[in-house]
């Protein structure tokens, strides 16, 4: 454990992230709504030494009991359509809606009619917009830290 | 390279036929139905692939799945995308549809005791939408029933009567992590059809972006079981790692998943040598901090305790459900398409076996470190001189005694149906395509993914709930590949 802990050490002085003066925070809860995994794959990468997500005050939580913001991704498989709108349903007000990535943003969206909905604005309110294919995780900090000043 | 060989049958011969491949050594590879009929493919014990087909316009076939176990999901798939009836495949449960009752899709259990934890299709963390019904006794699993397809886009359908250069991007679109093996198995399946064969330089560079997808999704695989088990020191270092690779991959093609960067009979990827150098000398460093952090898990015995023994597929079990990839390989199955492949740069290939293969969760977690090591040697070995972009050329030469022979036979036939086949990082896939001229008639992605969800689910039996996760992490299966 000690040379695994000596390289966080290492890594974390290398990387020299700075840190915001004033930190608020935002409970996320992310749902796949019919992506490639591609958007999730960099979601992942936020808590990474590289980008430490949590210095800004942002989390992921595991329940949308506990969110103030739904972060959906994906082209809307009608499949999903309805766990999307139950998640959005169980979320305590204030709540807000990110659609992260192209296909959320219904850009490009490649798929059969009748099995997607290419978009998530046509399910829910959607208070911001990610866009990229798949979003950097800078450019998701970013998306998320600008809903933070919002609020 | 040989081409594939299209065999055409009747549904009365269709089983006897394959049964006979199998007896051979044959392998089967896969089965996907179209609005006529249904296409199995298999690899003879020479390496070529036949591919089977059979017309059903009564929408019946014979179902194989005494002969080859691991064609359950493919004919259930069948079944719910073209409507086409298995014979003796009872029951046959709904796959990709999802408007049906529960009992149709799960195993019932009887008894006061067993009761039903459903989990998904949003999971608590950040993770793929999929749903699995564990059948428990306390915290015990006695049967899980695993539902994907929440993520079914169509992207098959929709690439028919696309002309294929343009297909690629439905293929590639499937899975973002395992994007060069998708869209690189797509590839080598329309140059089988259009009679095309990679260049040196073209080898070379496809060879080195499968591994280079592989590094990191191996990488990612390590710390995901460190998350599993709940060790947030482990998650974070291979987390720095991933991204670390992630951005070689953008150096070295413009995108962090490499996405695009497989194209159809060529390759545009250029890259300098002195960039290539600096690639190298990263990857350098990245291995080093890879192999000291390995070193801490190997050592640390209350991580280590968490994982053997845990979700074992036995080595009988692993050649049912013909479990591929590390998984199977930890199973102490010595299969990996690398030493059988002619169209990338694999000359003395070795296949990375465990000494002890045992098919538990540190089985598969030990088994990718090994691959990753040689992943590594591979990439260091490719990166020399500048990248350059790079061609195929057309096939010449005689043909090989096994084109020749389908050309003798009459009911065979090249050229029409193409067959690539790849090692991904979880193992085999393949893609086939269907060409009318230059237009998608069919096309069809089978992952090792899809593959081994099925023992995934199988080896769960008889563990701790528990301990799913964990499970879970150590295949690190993707659902996007799966549900398309
Ligand atoms: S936006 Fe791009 S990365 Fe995200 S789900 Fe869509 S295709 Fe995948």
């Amino acid at each position: 454990m000690i040379i695994l802990l000596n390289n966080l050490r290492k890594i974390r002085k290398s990387e020299n992230l700075m840190r915001p003066r004033k930190v608020r925070s935002l409970a996320v809860r992310h749902c796949d709504g019919g992506s490639c995994n591609g958007c999730e794959h960099e979601l992942s990468l936020l808590s990474s030494p590289c980008y430490d997500f949590q210095r800004f005050g942002l989390s992921v939580v595991a329940s949308p009991r506990h969110a103030d913001v739904l972060v959906v991704t994906g082209s809307i498989t009608v499949a999903m359509v309805d766990a999307i709108r139950r998640a959005y349903g169980a979320m305590p007000e204030p709540r807000k809606v990110v659609a992260l990535g192209a296909c959320a943003l219904g850009d490009g969206v490649l798929g059969q009619d009748d099995r997607i909905i290419g978009r998530l604005d046509d399910i829910l309110p959607v208070d911001m917009r990610i866009e990229g294919c798949p979003p950097t995780p800078e450019q998701i900090i970013n998306g998320l830290t600008k809903l933070l000043e919002q609020a | 390279m040989t081409s594939t060989r299209l065999i055409q049958l009747s549904s009365s011969s269709y089983r006897d036929y394959l049964r006979t491949c199998l007896e051979d050594g044959g392998k089967f590879l896969g089965l996907y139905a179209c609005r006529t009929g249904i296409t199995c493919l298999v690899e003879g014990g020479s390496g070529s692939i036949s591919a089977l087909s059979c017309d059903t316009p009564d929408k019946k076939a014979p179902s194989i799945v005494d002969l080859a176990f691991n064609a359950n999901w493919d004919e259930r798939e069948a079944h719910d995308l073209y409507g086409i009836e298995f014979d003796g495949h009872q029951p046959l449960r709904p796959l990709v549809n999802h408007d049906s009752k529960l009992d149709t899709w799960t195993v019932r259990l009887e008894g006061e005791e067993p009761y039903q934890v459903a989990v998904g299709p949003i999971h608590a963390g950040i993770i793929e939408s999929g749903h699995f019904r564990f059948h428990v006794v306390g915290d015990r699993i006695l049967h899980l029933d695993p539902r994907l397809f929440y993520k079914h886009r169509g992207l098959e359908m929709a690439a028919e009567s696309k002309h294929f250069k343009e297909a690629i991007s439905y293929v590639g679109r499937a899975c973002m992590a395992c994007s060069v093996s998708n869209t690189l198995s797509y590839a080598l399946a329309c140059e089988d059809i259009l009679g095309l064969q990679a260049t040196n330089e073209l080898s070379r560079t496809r060879t080195l972006l499968l591994e280079l997808e592989r590094i990191w999704n191996h990488l990612n695989d390590i710390g995901a079981v460190c998350a599993g088990v709940g060790m947030a020191a482990g998650n974070a270092i291979f987390g720095y790692l991933v991204e670390q690779v992630r951005r070689i991959c953008e150096q070295v093609t413009g995108h962090r998943f490499m996405a695009r960067s497989i194209q159809v009979g060529k390759s545009e990827i250029e890259v300098d040598g002195s960039t290539v150098e600096q690639v190298r000398t990263k990857l350098g460093e990245i291995r080093k901090l890879f192999e000291s952090s390995w070193r801490d898990l190997v050592f640390n015995s209350t991580f280590q305790d968490r994982l053997t023994g845990v979700g074992i597929i036995s080595q009988e079990n692993a050649k049912l459900y013909g479990v591929v990839g590390p998984a199977g390989r930890a199973s102490g199955l010595s299969r990996d398409n690398r030493s059988r492949d002619k169209s990338l740069l694999y000359r003395d290939f070795e296949v990375s076996m465990l000494k002890d293969p045992s098919g538990d969760v540190k089985s598969r977690f030990d088994q990718r470190e090994l691959e990753l090591n040689q992943a590594f040697d591979i990439v260091s070995a490719l990166l020399e001189g500048d990248i350059a972009s790079a061609t195929c050329e057309v096939r010449r030469g005689p043909r090989t005694p096994d084109e020749q022979d389908c050309i003798d036979s009459d009911n065979s036939d090249t050229g029409r149906i193409g067959v690539g086949l790849v090692e991904g990082p979880r193992g085999s896939t393949l893609c086939a395509v269907e060409l009318d001229g230059q237009i998608i008639k069919r096309v069809h992605l089978r992952s090792a993914s899809f593959n081994n969800w099925q023992a995934l689910a199988k080896c769960t039996i008889g563990n701790l709930l528990p301990d799913f996760p964990l499970i879970n992490k150590s295949f690190e299966l993707c659902y996007a590949c799966v549900d398309r």
